[in-house]
Protein backbone atom coordinates (compact mmCIF):
# COMPACT_ATOMS: atom_id res chain seq x y z
CA UNK A 1 0.00 0.00 0.00
CA UNK A 2 3.04 2.72 0.37
CA UNK A 3 3.45 1.88 -2.91
CA UNK A 4 0.19 2.40 -4.25
CA UNK A 5 0.37 6.02 -1.85
CA UNK A 6 3.18 6.72 -3.33
CA UNK A 7 2.33 6.54 -7.06
CA UNK A 8 -0.69 7.80 -6.15
CA UNK A 9 1.04 11.26 -5.01
CA UNK A 10 3.27 11.12 -8.13
CA UNK A 11 0.74 10.83 -10.27
CA UNK A 12 -1.25 13.86 -9.00
CA UNK A 13 1.58 16.31 -9.06
CA UNK A 14 2.14 15.40 -12.54
CA UNK A 15 -0.98 15.61 -13.61
CA UNK A 16 -1.09 19.08 -12.04
CA UNK A 17 2.00 20.32 -13.49
CA UNK A 18 0.67 18.39 -16.75
CA UNK A 19 -2.39 20.69 -16.82
CA UNK A 20 -0.52 23.68 -16.54
CA UNK A 21 0.59 23.55 -20.64
CA UNK A 22 -2.73 23.40 -22.58
CA UNK A 23 -0.61 21.30 -25.30
CA UNK A 24 0.33 18.61 -23.14
CA UNK A 25 -2.53 16.57 -22.98
CA UNK A 26 -3.96 16.87 -26.30
CA UNK A 27 -0.76 15.38 -27.21
CA UNK A 28 -0.66 12.74 -24.88
CA UNK A 29 -4.09 11.66 -26.30
CA UNK A 30 -3.01 9.50 -29.24
CA UNK A 31 -0.87 7.07 -26.77
CA UNK A 32 -4.31 6.20 -24.79
CA UNK A 33 -4.24 2.16 -24.51
CA UNK A 34 -0.75 2.32 -24.83
CA UNK A 35 1.44 1.00 -21.69
CA UNK A 36 5.25 1.75 -21.16
CA UNK A 37 6.82 -0.61 -18.67
CA UNK A 38 10.21 1.09 -16.87
CA UNK A 39 11.88 -1.61 -14.98
CA UNK A 40 15.01 0.27 -12.88
CA UNK A 41 17.87 -2.39 -12.60
CA UNK A 42 19.52 -0.81 -9.89
CA UNK A 43 18.53 -0.23 -7.71
CA UNK A 44 15.34 -2.63 -8.34
CA UNK A 45 12.30 -0.53 -9.20
CA UNK A 46 9.63 -1.46 -11.65
CA UNK A 47 6.83 1.32 -12.93
CA UNK A 48 4.18 1.05 -15.02
CA UNK A 49 2.96 4.44 -17.38
CA UNK A 50 -0.33 4.79 -18.71
CA UNK A 51 -0.82 8.19 -20.60
CA UNK A 52 -4.20 9.06 -21.85
CA UNK A 53 -5.81 12.80 -22.69
CA UNK A 54 -6.66 12.73 -18.47
CA UNK A 55 -2.83 13.05 -17.66
CA UNK A 56 -0.39 9.88 -16.67
CA UNK A 57 -1.44 6.99 -14.52
CA UNK A 58 1.63 5.21 -12.60
CA UNK A 59 1.34 1.76 -11.51
CA UNK A 60 3.49 -0.59 -9.73
CA UNK A 61 2.12 -3.69 -11.60
CA UNK A 62 0.00 -3.97 -14.64
CA UNK A 63 -1.70 -7.39 -16.30
CA UNK A 64 -2.67 -6.00 -19.50
CA UNK A 65 0.01 -5.94 -22.69
CA UNK A 66 3.00 -3.56 -22.66
CA UNK A 67 3.44 -1.29 -25.49
CA UNK A 68 7.28 -0.64 -25.09
CA UNK A 69 9.78 -1.89 -22.35
CA UNK A 70 12.43 0.23 -21.11
CA UNK A 71 15.09 -1.88 -18.61
CA UNK A 72 18.21 0.54 -17.66
CA UNK A 73 19.98 1.60 -14.31
CA UNK A 74 18.88 4.58 -12.33
CA UNK A 75 21.11 6.85 -13.62
CA UNK A 76 20.77 5.93 -17.42
CA UNK A 77 16.83 6.47 -16.85
CA UNK A 78 18.04 10.22 -15.30
CA UNK A 79 20.27 10.90 -17.99
CA UNK A 80 16.85 9.99 -20.51
CA UNK A 81 14.63 12.34 -18.38
CA UNK A 82 16.93 15.05 -18.53
CA UNK A 83 18.92 14.62 -21.93
CA UNK A 84 17.99 16.61 -25.04
CA UNK A 85 19.55 13.73 -27.66
CA UNK A 86 17.07 10.90 -25.97
CA UNK A 87 18.48 8.58 -29.11
CA UNK A 88 21.85 8.75 -28.06
CA UNK A 89 20.63 7.68 -24.30
CA UNK A 90 18.39 5.02 -25.97
CA UNK A 91 21.39 3.52 -27.70
CA UNK A 92 23.73 3.09 -25.11
CA UNK A 93 25.04 0.15 -24.05
CA UNK A 94 23.12 -0.84 -20.63
CA UNK A 95 20.14 0.61 -22.33
CA UNK A 96 17.52 -2.00 -23.38
CA UNK A 97 15.13 -1.52 -24.91
CA UNK A 98 11.58 -3.85 -26.58
CA UNK A 99 8.78 -2.64 -28.04
CA UNK A 100 7.31 0.54 -29.88
CA UNK A 101 10.05 3.04 -28.91
CA UNK A 102 8.17 6.14 -30.14
CA UNK A 103 5.32 5.32 -27.35
CA UNK A 104 8.62 6.17 -25.19
CA UNK A 105 10.01 9.06 -27.31
CA UNK A 106 6.75 10.55 -27.86
CA UNK A 107 5.97 10.69 -23.94
CA UNK A 108 9.48 12.00 -23.34
CA UNK A 109 8.90 14.75 -26.00
CA UNK A 110 5.33 15.41 -24.57
CA UNK A 111 7.31 16.08 -21.08
CA UNK A 112 10.18 17.74 -22.58
CA UNK A 113 8.17 20.95 -24.41
CA UNK A 114 6.25 21.42 -21.23
CA UNK A 115 5.90 25.53 -21.19
CA UNK A 116 3.99 25.85 -17.92
CA UNK A 117 1.72 28.35 -17.26
CA UNK A 118 2.72 28.93 -13.35
CA UNK A 119 0.13 32.43 -13.91
CA UNK A 120 -2.88 30.86 -14.86
CA UNK A 121 -2.15 28.47 -11.55
CA UNK A 122 -1.35 31.02 -9.30
CA UNK A 123 -4.78 33.17 -10.84
CA UNK A 124 -6.68 30.53 -9.65
CA UNK A 125 -5.65 30.98 -6.24
CA UNK A 126 -5.12 34.53 -5.74
CA UNK A 127 -7.05 35.61 -8.20
CA UNK A 128 -6.14 37.60 -11.20
CA UNK A 129 -5.00 41.02 -9.13
CA UNK A 130 -3.07 39.47 -6.69
CA UNK A 131 -1.47 37.07 -9.42
CA UNK A 132 -0.41 39.89 -11.26
CA UNK A 133 1.01 41.73 -8.22
CA UNK A 134 2.84 38.61 -7.49
CA UNK A 135 3.93 37.50 -10.76
CA UNK A 136 5.16 40.88 -11.65
CA UNK A 137 7.37 40.94 -8.33
CA UNK A 138 8.42 37.02 -8.95
CA UNK A 139 9.29 38.42 -12.61
CA UNK A 140 11.24 41.75 -11.42
CA UNK A 141 13.33 39.63 -8.43
CA UNK A 142 14.28 37.36 -11.31
CA UNK A 143 15.40 40.28 -13.39
CA UNK A 144 17.50 41.99 -10.81
CA UNK A 145 19.05 38.29 -9.47
CA UNK A 146 20.13 37.42 -13.01
CA UNK A 147 21.56 40.83 -14.15
CA UNK A 148 23.17 40.71 -10.26
CA UNK A 149 24.34 37.37 -11.04
CA UNK A 150 25.95 38.62 -14.80
CA UNK A 151 27.63 41.74 -13.03
CA UNK A 152 28.93 39.28 -10.38
CA UNK A 153 30.28 37.23 -12.96
CA UNK A 154 32.36 39.81 -14.83
CA UNK A 155 33.59 41.87 -12.22
CA UNK A 156 35.02 38.69 -10.26
CA UNK A 157 36.50 37.61 -14.22
CA UNK A 158 38.12 41.51 -14.19
CA UNK A 159 39.51 41.22 -10.81
CA UNK A 160 40.67 37.90 -10.62
CA UNK A 161 42.46 38.76 -14.78
CA UNK A 162 43.41 42.67 -13.74
CA UNK A 163 43.79 43.06 -10.32
CA UNK A 164 45.81 39.72 -8.51
CA UNK A 165 46.67 38.58 -11.78
CA UNK A 166 45.56 35.05 -10.39
CA UNK A 167 44.25 33.81 -14.20
CA UNK A 168 44.89 35.42 -17.37
CA UNK A 169 42.21 37.38 -18.65
CA UNK A 170 40.61 36.82 -21.64
CA UNK A 171 41.93 39.22 -24.69
CA UNK A 172 45.46 38.31 -23.23
CA UNK A 173 44.86 34.46 -23.60
CA UNK A 174 43.21 34.86 -27.19
CA UNK A 175 46.21 37.02 -28.13
CA UNK A 176 49.35 34.52 -26.72
CA UNK A 177 46.64 31.26 -28.32
CA UNK A 178 46.92 33.82 -31.88
CA UNK A 179 50.54 33.20 -30.72
CA UNK A 180 50.71 29.58 -30.64
CA UNK A 181 49.06 29.09 -33.90
CA UNK A 182 51.39 31.17 -35.61
CA UNK A 183 54.46 29.69 -34.27
CA UNK A 184 52.62 25.87 -34.94
CA UNK A 185 52.44 27.10 -38.37
CA UNK A 186 55.73 28.31 -38.81
CA UNK A 187 57.02 25.26 -37.30
CA UNK A 188 54.43 22.88 -39.55
CA UNK A 189 56.14 25.14 -42.62
CA UNK A 190 59.52 24.82 -41.42
CA UNK A 191 59.41 21.01 -41.02
CA UNK A 192 57.65 20.94 -44.57
CA UNK A 193 61.01 22.49 -46.03
CA UNK A 194 63.26 20.61 -44.13
CA UNK A 195 61.46 17.96 -45.72
CA UNK A 196 61.90 19.03 -49.18
CA UNK A 197 65.59 19.84 -48.94
CA UNK A 198 66.38 16.32 -47.32
CA UNK A 199 64.97 15.02 -50.54
CA UNK A 200 67.22 17.20 -52.74
CA UNK A 201 70.31 16.12 -50.85
CA UNK A 202 69.18 12.18 -51.13
CA UNK A 203 70.73 10.48 -54.44
CA UNK A 204 68.34 9.07 -56.27
CA UNK A 205 68.74 5.00 -56.86
CA UNK A 206 69.13 5.22 -60.36
CA UNK A 207 71.76 8.02 -60.77
CA UNK A 208 75.50 6.78 -60.48
CA UNK A 209 77.24 8.25 -57.04
CA UNK B 1 -25.81 -19.56 1.87
CA UNK B 2 -25.07 -16.81 4.18
CA UNK B 3 -26.15 -19.02 7.34
CA UNK B 4 -29.81 -19.59 6.28
CA UNK B 5 -32.01 -21.32 9.24
CA UNK B 6 -35.29 -22.29 8.09
CA UNK B 7 -37.62 -22.86 10.59
CA UNK B 8 -40.71 -25.43 10.01
CA UNK B 9 -43.17 -23.43 8.68
CA UNK B 10 -41.56 -20.06 8.23
CA UNK B 11 -39.57 -18.29 5.20
CA UNK B 12 -35.64 -19.04 5.34
CA UNK B 13 -33.62 -16.42 7.13
CA UNK B 14 -30.44 -14.82 6.66
CA UNK B 15 -28.25 -11.97 8.32
CA UNK B 16 -28.44 -8.80 8.62
CA UNK B 17 -25.83 -7.26 10.31
CA UNK B 18 -25.91 -9.04 13.42
CA UNK B 19 -29.81 -9.30 13.44
CA UNK B 20 -31.39 -12.67 11.53
CA UNK B 21 -34.41 -11.54 8.84
CA UNK B 22 -36.57 -13.64 6.47
CA UNK B 23 -34.72 -13.33 2.97
CA UNK B 24 -37.08 -11.21 1.40
CA UNK B 25 -36.33 -8.42 3.97
CA UNK B 26 -32.61 -7.80 3.37
CA UNK B 27 -32.72 -6.10 0.11
CA UNK B 28 -35.25 -4.00 1.86
CA UNK B 29 -33.13 -3.44 4.63
CA UNK B 30 -30.00 -2.78 2.91
CA UNK B 31 -31.86 -0.52 0.29
CA UNK B 32 -32.29 2.02 3.45
CA UNK B 33 -29.15 1.84 4.31
CA UNK B 34 -28.13 3.31 1.19
CA UNK B 35 -30.47 5.43 0.64
CA UNK B 36 -29.69 6.68 4.04
CA UNK B 37 -26.17 7.63 3.05
CA UNK B 38 -25.99 8.19 -0.28
CA UNK B 39 -25.93 11.85 -0.53
CA UNK B 40 -22.48 11.90 1.87
CA UNK B 41 -21.06 8.38 0.96
CA UNK B 42 -17.84 9.49 -0.40
CA UNK B 43 -17.11 11.60 2.34
CA UNK B 44 -17.60 8.59 4.57
CA UNK B 45 -15.96 6.53 3.03
CA UNK B 46 -12.72 9.02 2.94
CA UNK B 47 -13.39 9.87 6.64
CA UNK B 48 -13.57 5.73 7.54
CA UNK B 49 -10.51 4.99 5.44
CA UNK B 50 -8.49 7.87 5.69
CA UNK B 51 -8.12 8.21 2.06
CA UNK B 52 -6.84 4.34 1.73
CA UNK B 53 -10.02 3.33 0.05
CA UNK B 54 -8.57 5.05 -2.91
CA UNK B 55 -5.57 2.72 -2.95
CA UNK B 56 -7.99 -0.60 -2.83
CA UNK B 57 -9.11 0.44 -5.98
CA UNK B 58 -6.14 1.75 -7.71
CA UNK B 59 -4.44 -2.04 -6.77
CA UNK B 60 -8.00 -3.54 -7.86
CA UNK B 61 -7.52 -1.45 -11.44
CA UNK B 62 -4.04 -3.08 -11.46
CA UNK B 63 -5.07 -6.17 -11.71
CA UNK B 64 -8.08 -5.87 -13.62
CA UNK B 65 -6.12 -6.41 -16.92
CA UNK B 66 -8.58 -4.08 -18.88
CA UNK B 67 -7.37 -2.60 -22.04
CA UNK B 68 -8.63 -0.33 -24.76
CA UNK B 69 -12.24 -1.83 -26.26
CA UNK B 70 -12.96 -4.00 -23.34
CA UNK B 71 -16.34 -4.40 -21.83
CA UNK B 72 -16.50 -4.14 -17.91
CA UNK B 73 -19.09 -4.93 -15.35
CA UNK B 74 -18.79 -2.57 -12.19
CA UNK B 75 -21.41 -4.43 -10.14
CA UNK B 76 -22.54 -2.61 -7.47
CA UNK B 77 -20.45 0.51 -8.43
CA UNK B 78 -21.91 3.33 -6.03
CA UNK B 79 -20.41 6.20 -6.97
CA UNK B 80 -18.64 5.30 -9.61
CA UNK B 81 -14.48 5.23 -8.67
CA UNK B 82 -13.84 2.39 -10.51
CA UNK B 83 -16.28 2.76 -13.09
CA UNK B 84 -14.48 6.60 -13.54
CA UNK B 85 -11.11 4.85 -14.43
CA UNK B 86 -12.21 1.55 -16.56
CA UNK B 87 -13.70 4.32 -18.64
CA UNK B 88 -10.44 5.58 -19.32
CA UNK B 89 -9.00 2.17 -19.40
CA UNK B 90 -11.38 0.88 -22.25
CA UNK B 91 -11.44 4.23 -24.13
CA UNK B 92 -14.42 5.06 -26.63
CA UNK B 93 -14.37 1.39 -28.33
CA UNK B 94 -15.09 0.05 -24.84
CA UNK B 95 -18.05 -0.04 -22.77
CA UNK B 96 -18.28 -0.02 -18.87
CA UNK B 97 -21.66 -1.04 -17.14
CA UNK B 98 -22.15 0.45 -13.69
CA UNK B 99 -24.69 -1.36 -11.90
CA UNK B 100 -26.13 -1.15 -8.89
CA UNK B 101 -29.67 -2.33 -7.24
CA UNK B 102 -29.78 1.24 -4.86
CA UNK B 103 -31.55 3.97 -7.22
CA UNK B 104 -30.32 6.61 -4.72
CA UNK B 105 -27.05 5.33 -5.54
CA UNK B 106 -26.69 4.88 -8.75
CA UNK B 107 -27.68 8.50 -8.98
CA UNK B 108 -25.18 9.90 -7.04
CA UNK B 109 -22.89 8.28 -8.84
CA UNK B 110 -24.32 9.06 -12.33
CA UNK B 111 -24.48 12.75 -11.45
CA UNK B 112 -20.84 12.76 -10.68
CA UNK B 113 -19.41 11.04 -13.31
CA UNK B 114 -21.72 12.97 -15.90
CA UNK B 115 -20.92 16.32 -14.07
CA UNK B 116 -16.64 15.07 -14.07
CA UNK B 117 -17.22 14.52 -18.47
CA UNK B 118 -17.44 10.70 -18.22
CA UNK B 119 -20.71 10.37 -20.69
CA UNK B 120 -19.50 8.44 -23.96
CA UNK B 121 -18.48 4.66 -22.82
CA UNK B 122 -20.86 4.29 -19.74
CA UNK B 123 -24.32 2.79 -19.07
CA UNK B 124 -26.01 3.00 -15.93
CA UNK B 125 -28.34 0.10 -15.21
CA UNK B 126 -30.40 -0.50 -12.03
CA UNK B 127 -29.92 -4.67 -11.38
CA UNK B 128 -29.59 -7.07 -8.90
CA UNK B 129 -26.55 -8.77 -9.00
CA UNK B 130 -28.27 -12.52 -8.22
CA UNK B 131 -30.05 -11.50 -11.23
CA UNK B 132 -27.79 -9.79 -13.59
CA UNK B 133 -29.77 -8.47 -16.84
CA UNK B 134 -27.06 -9.32 -19.13
CA UNK B 135 -26.25 -11.75 -22.05
CA UNK B 136 -24.00 -14.63 -21.52
CA UNK B 137 -20.50 -15.01 -21.90
CA UNK B 138 -20.52 -10.67 -22.69
CA UNK B 139 -17.96 -9.03 -20.27
CA UNK B 140 -14.50 -9.27 -20.21
CA UNK B 141 -14.25 -8.09 -16.76
CA UNK B 142 -16.36 -8.05 -13.76
CA UNK B 143 -16.10 -6.21 -10.37
CA UNK B 144 -17.83 -6.13 -7.07
CA UNK B 145 -16.05 -3.52 -5.04
CA UNK B 146 -17.33 -3.42 -1.21
CA UNK B 147 -20.96 -4.78 -2.41
CA UNK B 148 -20.93 -8.56 -2.32
CA UNK B 149 -21.53 -8.85 1.66
CA UNK B 150 -25.07 -6.71 1.36
CA UNK B 151 -26.21 -9.77 -1.54
CA UNK B 152 -28.52 -11.88 0.38
CA UNK B 153 -27.77 -14.99 -1.96
CA UNK B 154 -23.81 -14.62 -2.47
CA UNK B 155 -23.47 -17.94 -4.11
CA UNK B 156 -26.17 -16.70 -6.49
CA UNK B 157 -24.71 -13.68 -7.40
CA UNK B 158 -21.21 -15.40 -8.03
CA UNK B 159 -22.89 -17.98 -10.45
CA UNK B 160 -24.34 -14.88 -12.07
CA UNK B 161 -21.38 -13.26 -12.81
CA UNK B 162 -19.80 -16.18 -14.00
CA UNK B 163 -22.83 -16.63 -16.71
CA UNK B 164 -22.26 -12.96 -17.89
CA UNK B 165 -18.24 -13.51 -18.57
CA UNK B 166 -16.52 -14.19 -21.27
CA UNK B 167 -14.52 -17.05 -21.06
CA UNK B 168 -10.99 -16.10 -20.38
CA UNK B 169 -12.81 -13.17 -18.13
CA UNK B 170 -11.65 -11.75 -14.59
CA UNK B 171 -14.05 -11.32 -11.84
CA UNK B 172 -12.66 -9.07 -8.86
CA UNK B 173 -14.24 -9.29 -5.53
CA UNK B 174 -13.03 -6.10 -3.54
CA UNK B 175 -14.41 -6.92 -0.06
CA UNK B 176 -13.65 -6.10 3.86
CA UNK B 177 -12.60 -9.22 5.17
CA UNK B 178 -10.40 -10.84 8.25
CA UNK B 179 -7.43 -9.45 9.82
CA UNK B 180 -4.42 -11.49 9.70
CA UNK B 181 -3.12 -9.98 13.17
CA UNK B 182 -4.90 -10.58 16.53
CA UNK B 183 -3.55 -7.11 17.74
CA UNK B 184 -5.37 -5.56 14.26
CA UNK B 185 -7.97 -6.96 14.82
CA UNK B 186 -8.99 -5.80 18.58
CA UNK B 187 -7.71 -2.64 17.11
CA UNK B 188 -9.92 -2.48 14.08
CA UNK B 189 -13.32 -3.85 16.28
CA UNK B 190 -13.04 -1.17 18.72
CA UNK B 191 -12.60 1.56 15.98
CA UNK B 192 -15.65 -0.12 14.17
CA UNK B 193 -18.20 -0.55 16.85
CA UNK B 194 -17.54 3.06 18.64
CA UNK B 195 -15.95 5.06 16.16
CA UNK B 196 -17.60 4.12 12.70
CA UNK B 197 -21.44 5.03 14.24
CA UNK B 198 -19.90 8.15 15.77
CA UNK B 199 -18.57 9.16 12.72
CA UNK B 200 -22.16 8.44 10.91
CA UNK B 201 -24.59 9.95 13.95
CA UNK B 202 -21.90 13.27 13.47
CA UNK B 203 -21.88 13.38 9.43
CA UNK B 204 -25.19 11.67 8.38
CA UNK B 205 -26.74 11.48 11.24
CA UNK B 206 -27.58 7.67 10.69
CA UNK B 207 -25.41 5.50 13.46
CA UNK B 208 -27.32 2.49 12.61
CA UNK B 209 -26.20 2.40 9.06
CA UNK B 210 -22.79 2.65 10.17
CA UNK B 211 -22.60 -0.24 12.96
CA UNK B 212 -24.44 -2.08 10.13
CA UNK B 213 -21.55 -1.63 8.20
CA UNK B 214 -19.21 -2.62 11.26
CA UNK B 215 -21.71 -6.14 11.81
CA UNK B 216 -21.93 -7.51 8.05
CA UNK B 217 -18.12 -6.88 7.71
CA UNK B 218 -18.06 -9.08 10.64
CA UNK B 219 -20.64 -12.00 9.02
CA UNK B 220 -18.86 -11.52 5.45
CA UNK B 221 -17.29 -14.87 4.36
CA UNK B 222 -13.47 -14.83 5.30
CA UNK B 223 -10.69 -15.03 2.42
CA UNK B 224 -10.75 -18.58 2.30
CA UNK B 225 -14.23 -18.87 2.74
CA UNK B 226 -15.09 -16.73 -0.13
CA UNK B 227 -11.93 -18.33 -2.34
CA UNK B 228 -13.81 -21.58 -1.76
CA UNK B 229 -16.97 -20.30 -3.15
CA UNK B 230 -15.43 -18.44 -5.89
CA UNK B 231 -14.01 -22.41 -6.85
CA UNK B 232 -17.42 -23.98 -5.94
CA UNK B 233 -19.40 -21.42 -8.90
CA UNK B 234 -16.78 -22.28 -11.57
CA UNK B 235 -14.00 -20.33 -11.21
CA UNK B 236 -10.55 -20.88 -12.15
CA UNK B 237 -7.06 -20.00 -11.09
CA UNK B 238 -8.75 -18.39 -7.74
CA UNK B 239 -6.84 -16.30 -5.79
CA UNK B 240 -6.28 -13.23 -3.61
CA UNK B 241 -4.46 -10.62 -2.17
CA UNK B 242 -5.04 -9.14 1.33
CA UNK B 243 -4.52 -5.09 1.81
CA UNK B 244 -3.97 -3.51 4.93
CA UNK B 245 -3.39 -6.37 7.16
CA UNK B 246 -6.08 -8.68 5.65
CA UNK B 247 -9.08 -5.68 6.51
CA UNK B 248 -9.71 -5.88 2.45
CA UNK B 249 -9.25 -8.36 0.93
CA UNK B 250 -9.43 -8.67 -3.62
CA UNK B 251 -10.57 -11.72 -4.78
CA UNK B 252 -9.58 -12.86 -8.43
CA UNK B 253 -10.97 -15.69 -10.68
CA UNK B 254 -10.96 -16.68 -14.07
CA UNK B 255 -13.40 -18.14 -16.01
CA UNK B 256 -12.78 -21.18 -17.62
Amino acid sequence: MFTQALLATAETGINRVLRLDATALPRLAHLAGKVIEVECSAPALQLFILADEAGLRLAARWEGDIACRLRAPASSLLRLATSNDKTAVLHSPEVELDGDSAVLLDLAGVLQDLELDWEYELARWLGPVGSQLLSSHLKSRARWTSQNLDSLRHNLADYLAEESRSLVGNNEAQARFAELDDLKMALDRLDARVERLALTLTPKPSEPA
Amino acid sequence: MNDPRKGSDAEPTTHFGYQSVPESQKADKVAEVFHSVAAKYDLMNDLMSAGVHRLWKRFTIELSGVRTGNRVLDIAGGTGDLTRQFSRLVGPTGEVVLADINASMLKVGRDKLLDSGVANNVQFVQADAEKLPFPDNHFDCVTIAFGLRNVTHKDQAIRSMLRVLKPGGRLLILEFSKPTSNLLSKAYDAYSFSLLPLMGKLITNDSESYRYLAESIRMHPDQETLKAMMVEAGFERATYHNMTGGIVALHRGIKP
